[in-house]
This record gives C-alpha cells, structure tokens and sequence, in this order.
C-alpha cells in the first residue's frame, strides 16, 4: 500500500520535472537578454546590458497627453522630455527648453534647445513644442476628444511662436506653480503625431534618452537606447545617451512576485515596496533598497458639517488622541515622516511656527468633556485596503481616550461618494502634491467645494488666502499667504495632520546611478550596471 | 441532423450573450463610482470643464437609456466601445490578451486532467487503500487551498530557492518569435523557433499547475465518486464474469461511463478556470484578460469591463456546448 502512495507522490514529481527538462530549465541566470538573430537554439547574451523594471501596474497608454496615471508617466518619461524636467529631490531644472523668462505674471517665454533630435532622426522646433501644449489645452484637439491633462495646465490659454527657437506661454491670469507642473507634459513630434494619428498610444516616438522598440501596454515595453540623444538636463549629470542598450518595463502588480523577481534576479529595479518588506529585502545581499521622502501627503479627514466634529475642540481633541510618531514608528516601522500642519515639511512655504499637536490623551479627553462628548461617541473610520493598518492603529488610540472607534475598508471608487455627499464621519486618505508647492495640495482639500475637500471645510478667510496666493507672482508674497492659510488649518483642525511615507524602491547590487525621485518616477537616463 | 442542432445552440447562446453583456451595462453603472472622477486620481489639478468634456464624451451626461442606446447601436456594428481608461478600442484590448488567457486555461485544465483522471479512477479500483486515502486527502487540499497563497509558493520554491523557473510573464524578451496566432506555443511551433518554445514552457509550469491544481482536486473526487458507482453496477460484473482482463473492465467499460458526471464538472470548471486566471494572472504578471478586467473595474472602465465580462460569457456558453457535444460522443443514447 505504501509502496503504491509513494508511486503517486512520484509520478506527480516525475510529471513536473519531466516537464522542467523538457522546456531545458535549470540553475541559469534568468535575465532576459536577447538572443542573436541567427541564434535560435538557446538564449544568448548580448554584449550591451539590459535594465529590467518592474513595475507595480500595467500602464494606460504611451499617449503622453491621454492619462492622469504616474507610472504611466515613469514608462513615458523615458521615451519623451519635457521643456523641464525635475531632480530626484523635486527641484525643477532645465531640459528641452534651455532658459525662460517670466517678463509678466501672466507670459512665460521658453527659449529651446538646439540640437535636440527625435527618434526618426528630425529636428525638434518650436512648431512641435506649440503642437505639443495645443494638443493639451484645447478642447477636442486629440481627434475631437480633450485631453484628461488639460487641467494640469491650469489657466494656460495659449502658446506662441516668438521665433525660431523660442515659444510664448500666454496664462488667462498669472499662476506661480506653472513650472512646477511643467515637468508632467512631453514633447510630441507634430509631422509624426499627424502622420500616425491615435496609433501614438501603441507606438510612441519622442526626444527622450530610449526610443520605443518594442512591446503592449499589458504585456511588457521594450525601449532601446537612442544614440542621437542630445543628453538631457545639464543640471542633472552626466549629460550623454543613456549607459543602458536596452530598458525593458515589466508589469507586476503582486508585490511578493516584484519581490521574488528582484531575489531571484529577473528583474533590476522595483518600486511600491511596503514598509513590512524592506526587512526581506535588506537581508539580501545582491539587493539594496533605497529610500525619498515622498509627496503624498497622508491625513485623517474629519467631515466638520457633522457632529461631533462640527466642534473644534472634539476635532483638536482627536489630533491629540492618536500619536503619529508611534504609528510612523511602529506601523510605517519608520519609513514615513510625521507633520505638523497641512503641508509636506520638505514643500515650499512650511511655516516654522506651527509644531505638532503632539499625543496627549488627558488633554484629548479634557477637549472631549468640554465639548460634552465625555463619555466619548461611536466613530468609523472609513479608509481602502493599503492604509487599514494605520486606521487600526488610529483606532485602538482613540479607544484609549473613550471613542469606540472601528474601521471600515473600502473599495475608494464607493468611498469618494460618500466623501462628497457628507455622508462619513471620518476617511484616512492621501493626496499626492507632486509639485511640493502647497496649491495643488490646500486648494483641492480644503478650499470650499472643492474636488478633494472629504472634510467638506469651508472658511471664506481661508478660501480667500488660498485664491490670492494662487495668483501672487512674488514667492515672499506667496510664502506669507500660505503661512496665514497653514495657521487657520491648524487651528481648526478639520484634519488630524498625519504623515508623508518614503518612496521605497530597490535595485540589485549592481545597478549603478539610480536614485528614487520624490514623485516616485523611475528615470533610467543615467542608470547603468557595473 | 446533429449540425443542425449544434448550430441552433449557437444561435441560442446570441441573445444569452447580449442579456449578459445588457446586465453588466447596468451593473456597472448602477456601482457607485464616477469614472472620470476616479481617473483624475487624488492629486492635482483638475478644471470643472476639463470634467465636463470628460464626461460628454463618455456619454456618461446621458440618461442611463441612452448610454444604452449607444452600447446596443455599437454592439450590433462589432464594435465593443473605446477604453475609457487606455483610449483604444476595447476589441484591439481584447484581441491583444486574450490568446494568454485561453493558452494558460487550456495548459491549466491539460495539467488537471492528466492528474485528476488517473488518480480518481486508481482511488476507485482501489477504495479504502492508502493511495485513495492520500490522493483524497491530496485532492481536498488541493481545493482548499487558496491559489494565490500556491502561486506565491511556487515562485519562492522554484524561482528563487532553486532558480529554476522564472518568476513572472509568458516568454522571455529575446526568445524573438515572430508572433501568428498570439498563442506562444502554437506559434514557437509552427515558426519552427524552440528556443521560443523552451521559453514559453518554462513560463507556463508555474502558472499552469496553480491554475489546474483546484480542477484536478476537483476533477479527481468526481471521477472517483463516479467510478465507484459505476463499477458497482451488473455489465462490470459480467465483463469480469466473461474473462475480460483487468485493463479492459476499467479502461474500455467502466471508465467511458464514469466520465458522464466527469465531463459535466469540467465543462462548468473550463469557465470557473477563466475566474481563476484572474487571480494567477496578477500573481505571475501574466499579460492576459483577467488582469485587464480586474485593473478595469476599479477604474470604473465600463466599456472594457463590458466587452471582456461578454468573452467570458462566450467562454461559459461555448465550453457548455462542447460538454453537451461530447456527451453525444460518449453516450450515443444522448442527443444534443
């Protein structure tokens, strides 16, 4: 009987390595490398190094005016440039446009590089660039449908050609933050785009450091390094083509198989790494794992327009009730940075004044009892499936100081509803700000009615701060609307001020010259393999 | 006579088709969930008229009646509806994954059978022993056992601890293979590349076996449970009396009729395996349809959702009939 048992166990392992040695696997380095083309026989390795990414999800498109999506954007950046783009650390440098000039608050000039080539061997000229932002700004100008990217433009109304290597940015009223958004928009070639039509979305071809090879948007993207490339951003050194022959993106939505990929060598970069996988990775001695302070600012939103917290003092009290630091500490396990007020500490205008609320229970139950709510009250919070283990914790805090707090997971395109028709009391959330100036942050959350604003606050004082600041042209002037602004939030409370994860991406051992970047976009220009 | 009947029961499985892909139009827009809203994301800028065009052109301004309009209007010309998400025609999306899909469910369903039959008719010709008992006890865990969680194993085992399989995808960049069906396998052979081939294989065991595994536990117990039955019964007992060996009675007598019920459970799992691919797919980062529905619905991408919930409708509906046909083949006393 045993022996028949044992016969079963081994016809299975026989039928699984049979097919092992049938498809010839073995111990081999599994990196994909091409395989000459008179070589059919086996894979061969090629002489030029090939970078493997992999990424957490499949891409939209390869159209850079038709999405609102990151790592879309990190798979386009590579094949295309923008008039600026930005350093790791979020500072806006010069690309394809060599200089600018702000001559009025509402016209910004760009004078264009010369030299810049796209992948068909033609030259890029200002045409293309006034193409380019056309095809973003007007309405129905991608064969009769607009743009999803128009409103990363903001109030730019029209582009113009001043001369042979210079364009004219004309805004319906001035906007600050203009460059800073500037980085989000490529260059497109108008002779191709007029040429090849919607078929941009398959087959992309721009200015950037790889030209497009090969590849789907749900399958994997193949680029080749483009030998004609001006270099890129001399800000950003060395200034050159690409190290890398070959840049291939993988698409891995399982965190546990980017993981493996990167352990078992298929794969050369990763990136969304969970703070709980750092460990794993760390212990591995073909693998570093490197860390930025991120831009997506983390909060609990309180909705104002409900009680309890329609009082302030239940909404200060909260901010006292749950310590950041111990979540940061123990949950993010330190990969995250806790804030004072409304705004990433390492962004533009972050008044110095305002320190955190700091966890102190008695004076949360003391803020409680005043406000009548001593015997404490029934609070969800309401958060998606990534950020349950934070409003757990966040929870069991304000148990602590008498809330019977639960949690409830969502799926966020349900949630956000709700969020707008005030019907939740309070959302663990983010918001991403990119650009690190407070305008894309506070004017969405917390203006009045606006489209990110879950707490549903609304201050006229406030509102008017934020719009005055939206048009300031001085950064001094600006810096000091925004410190007014960050001192009413503060004071009012309408969020509990949370935190700001680190962007954590890892490499293999041998990667050379990658640095993660604060938007999280994966630039491979520079990088190479020793 | 019997083509007839076959092309009737394709003409049928048209309007169940168009039912479902009319309740998933409803479906979908009755979750709540904007999708332009949801396509801005929670970042930036956004002007009010940027979501207005959005939403015009989506026809998502419209009444509910008349987004359906438009659907059925474009139905009836082929046409599956533009992703809202990735600007493409939904068909081009399908046509692009879906020969992934079907290669990973029929090397799945290929993996389940070659396992399940033998084991469910040895633990039958030898009820009560210690094979039945371990292959029982094998084919529950096999059904209890999440296949997420397997796949994950499976890399760890044979990804990194032994290197010997890859992790993630269908065939490794390089292997170059000139691409005719879509299908990997089929392709590699018919082009004559078996580095290709090598590639592809190797790619397909992981998947495959976490695929096929549940099916096979699934497959195994009935065809057991079946044969049992069978071998109880009087002609078994005369195909013995008469002095038929072994091999015989089992192969040609009873095992023909135990795959009635068997058959049955695998037409219903040929569409349960498609479910299944959703899950393996985004495990082993296989570019095929279940990947592309699942990142749809979240975004709230109706036309894609649409189109791809119909080829699964399809799928059901055309492996049912196929089932229906070969009981025909099986049992000459049925009729389709």
């Amino acid at each position: 009987m045993k022996r028949e048992a044992w016969l079963l166990v081994s016809v299975f392992l026989i039928l699984v390595m049979g097919l092992c040695l049938l498809s010839g696997c073995g111990p081999t380095d599994t990196t994909p490398e091409p395989v000459a083309e008179d070589e059919e026989d086996e894979v061969v390795v090629d002489d030029d190094y090939t970078i493997v990414v992999g990424l957490s999800q499949t891409i939209l498109t390869l159209d850079p005016a038709n999405h609102r999506d990151r790592v879309t954007e990190t798979v386009i950046r590579n094949i295309y440039d923008g008039l600026v783009t930005r350093k790791p650390d979020g500072t806006v440098v010069a690309e394809i446009a060599e200089s600018w000039d702000n001559p009025e608050p509402t016209i910004w000039e760009f004078k264009i590089r010369d030299g810049v080539k796209f992948h068909d061997g033609s030259d890029l000229t200002v045409e293309d660039v006034k193409f380019t932002f056309d095809r973003v700004i007007q309405e129905e100008a991608m064969e009769g449908e607009t743009s999803p990217r128009k409103g990363l433009l903001g109030p730019l109304t029209e582009v113009e050609i001043v001369s042979e290597d210079t364009v004219r940015f004309i805004l319906e009223e001035p906007w600050p933050i203009l460059l800073a958004m500037l980085p989000h928009q490529q260059i497109v070639s108008k002779a191709y785009l007029e040429a090849v039509g919607s078929d941009i979305a398959t087959k992309p071809m721009g200015t950037g450091p790889f030209k497009f090879v090969e590849g789907s948007i749900d399958d994997r993207i193949v680029l080749e390094r483009f030998d004609d490339y001006y270099g890129g951003s001399p800000d950003i050194p060395p200034v050159g083509p690409a190290p890398a022959a070959r840049v291939i993106f993988e698409f891995m939505p399982e965190v546990s198989t980017r993981i493996a990929a990167i352990q078992g060598g298929d794969v050369h970069i990763i990136h969304n790494i969970p703070p709980d996988m750092v460990g794993t990775l760390d212990a591995d001695p073909n693998v570093n794992v490197k860390m930025v302070d991120g831009t997506r600012m983390h909060m609990f939103e309180m909705n104002v327009t409900m009680a309890p917290f329609n009082d302030v003092r239940v909404r200060q009290a909260i901010n006292y009730a749950i310590d950041i630091d111990a979540i940061v500490d123990s949950v993010l396990l330190g990969y995250a940075t806790s804030v004072a007020g409304p705004l990433l500490p390492h962004g533009f205008a972050v008044n110095p004044a305002i320190q955190p609320y700091g966890y102190d229970p008695d004076k949360a139950i003391e803020l409680l009892s005043e406000a009548g709510y001593g015997d404490g009250f029934e609070l969800v919070i309401d958060t998606e499936d990534d950020l349950k283990d934070v409003a757990y914790a966040a929870a069991s805090m304000l148990n602590g100081v008498g809330i019977e707090a639960s949690v409830r997971i969502w799926d966020w395109g349900v949630l956000r509803d709700q969020l707008i028709a005030g019907e939740r009391m309070m959302v663990l959330g983010n918001w991403g700000n990119s650009t690190l100036d407070p305008s894309d942050l506070l004017v969405p959350k917390l203006r009045s009615n606006d489209r990110g604003n879950y707490s549903l606050y609304a201050n006229p004082e406030l509102d008017e701060l934020l719009d005055a600041a939206e048009i300031a042209v001085e950064r001094d002037e600006r810096a000091a609307l925004y410190y007014q602004a960050q001192e009413i939030i503060y004071n009012d409370a309408p969020w509990v001020f949370g935190y700001v994860r680190q962007e954590i991406e890892a490499c293999r051992a041998n990667v050379v010259n990658f640095e993660p970047s604060t938007d999280s976009r994966i630039n491979l220009h520079r990088v190479a393999l020793e | 006579m019997q083509l007839t009947k076959i092309i009737e029961r394709i003409l049928i499985a048209i309007p169940v088709i168009l039912g479902i892909g009319i309740i998933i139009f409803l479906i979908m827009r009755l979750t709540p969930g904007d999708p332009v809203d949801i396509m801005m994301g929670q970042a930036g800028h956004v002007s009010e008229r940027e979501v207005e065009l959005l939403r015009d052109q989506w026809h998502l301004d419209e009444s509910i009646i008349v987004q359906l309009g438009h659907f059925l209007k474009d139905l009836f010309r082929g046409d599956l509806g533009m992703s809202f998400t990735r600007g493409r025609p939904v068909l081009e999306l399908i046509r692009e994954t879906l020969p992934a899909t079907i290669e990973l469910a029929v090397f799945g369903a290929f993996f389940a059978l070659l396992i399940a039959i033998p084991i469910g008719v040895i633990s039958a010709v030898k009820q009560n022993s210690l094979i039945d008992k371990v292959s029982m006890a094998g084919a529950f865990f096999g059904i209890c056992m999440p296949i997420f969680w397997l796949g994950i194993i499976l890399i760890i085992i044979f990804s990194i601890n032994l290197n010997w399989l890859p992790t993630y995808g269908r065939i490794d960049y390089g292997a170059k293979l000139h691409t005719l069906t879509g299908f990997y396998i089929l392709d590699s052979i018919l082009t004559g590349n078996w580095a290709a081939l090598k590639s592809a294989i190797r790619h397909l065991i992981m998947p495959s076996i976490t695929l096929g595994l549940p099916m096979a536990a699934i497959v195994a117990r009935v065809m057991r449970s079946s044969m049992l039955e069978v071998l109880r019964n009087d002609y078994v007992v005369m195909a013995r009396a008469k002095g038929l060996g072994e091999y015989a009675v089992i192969v040609k007598h009873a095992m023909r009729n135990a795959m009635i019920p068997t058959v049955t459970v695998i037409g219903l799992e040929v569409g349960m395996l498609l479910g299944g691919n959703m899950i393996v797919e985004t495990v082993f980062s296989w570019p095929g349809l279940g990947r592309l529905v699942v990142s749809s619905i979240f975004v709230r991408d109706y036309p894609l959702v649409q189109g791809v919930v119909m080829v699964y409708a399809f799928t059901f509906v055309f492996a049912n009939l196929i089932v229906d046909i070969l009981y025909t083949y099986i049992n000459p006393k049925i009729s389709i």
